[in-house]
């Protein structure tokens, strides 16, 4: 099982999209690269979503532990995610009360920049 | 050969590590394609699955435990049951968990809870006689 990470910066926001399966052996994977990009000073993020098959509650712990370290920068932690099966995790653990979800790396990108 | 009135088990036992759970979550996803489960309620249980593996793994992790983690798929008429048991100590009471940290985010193992009690029809913890606990993963079947 293989997790695939890409990142792309802009001036004032970083997009991680995320390709294959987030669990409690790869989430680690994620959680450094996230950590990665705060301690570099990129405290606009998007994570892209559209690539991720699976999901469960490590992989909500790792995006809120991002939440938390970008917030202490004021910064924006924003996900893009149109899948209904991963969409119904978030809604389920009252995250999508926590993160602007949106449908695109555009409108997310957008909503990191108001944020900086 | 099994009917559907007599249920059909298959035991998995692999060893407690992380890497592990994700061949714990493929073959449970197998068996329940086998049997005829709806796709969306097969993904629901490879969550439910994921989240008790690994809550089992970390347990075990936590306490430097070396045993294997046990995954029992029992085949009945009317459900399927998952039962993943592990060898850690007995929980406290609701295992002391922390619900929430010190900025009012719900932890880990909180929001696991919220996602095995909401994926699947029933989830039970039941401690071993001889140590450890049993998650029981409940999943109903639609009648033929």
């Amino acid at each position: 099982m293989e997790l695939v990470l890409d990142v792309r910066k802009t001036d004032s926001v970083s997009v991680v999209d995320v390709k294959g399966e987030i669990d409690v052996y790869t989430a680690p994977k994620l959680r450094e690269k996230l950590i990665e990009l705060v301690s570099e000073g990129s405290y606009n993020v998007v994570v892209n979503l559209e690539g991720v098959d699976f999901l469960d509650s490590t992989g909500l712990g790792v995006l809120v532990g991002a939440l938390k370290r970008v917030k202490a920068h004021d910064g924006t932690l924003a996900l893009v995610c149109t899948q209904e099966k991963i969409l119904k995790i978030f809604k389920i653990t009252g995250l999508t009360k926590v993160f602007p979800i949106h449908d695109s790396v555009e409108a997310a990108a957008a909503s990191g920049d108001e944020g900086a | 050969m099994s009917t559907f009135s007599d249920p059909r088990v298959v035991e998995l036992e692999f060893p407690s590590g992380s890497a592990y759970v994700a061949i714990a979550r493929l073959a449970v996803a197998a068996l329940a394609r086998g049997a005829g489960l709806e796709e969306e309620a097969v993904e629901e249980l490879k969550i439910a699955l994921s989240e008790a593996a690994t809550n089992a793994v970390l347990i075990h992790e936590e306490s430097s435990v070396a045993a294997p983690v046990t995954v029992r798929w029992i085949e009945q008429a009317d459900r399927v049951i998952v039962e993943v048991a592990d060898r850690g100590p007995e929980p406290g009471e609701q295992d002391e968990i922390d619900q929430f940290d010190s900025q009012g985010f719900s932890s880990r193992m909180v929001m696991s809870r919220a996602l095995l009690e909401a994926l699947i029809d029933g989830c039970e913890f039941v401690s071993r006689p001889d140590g450890g606990t049993v998650t029981r993963l409940m999943v109903n079947r639609s009648p033929a």
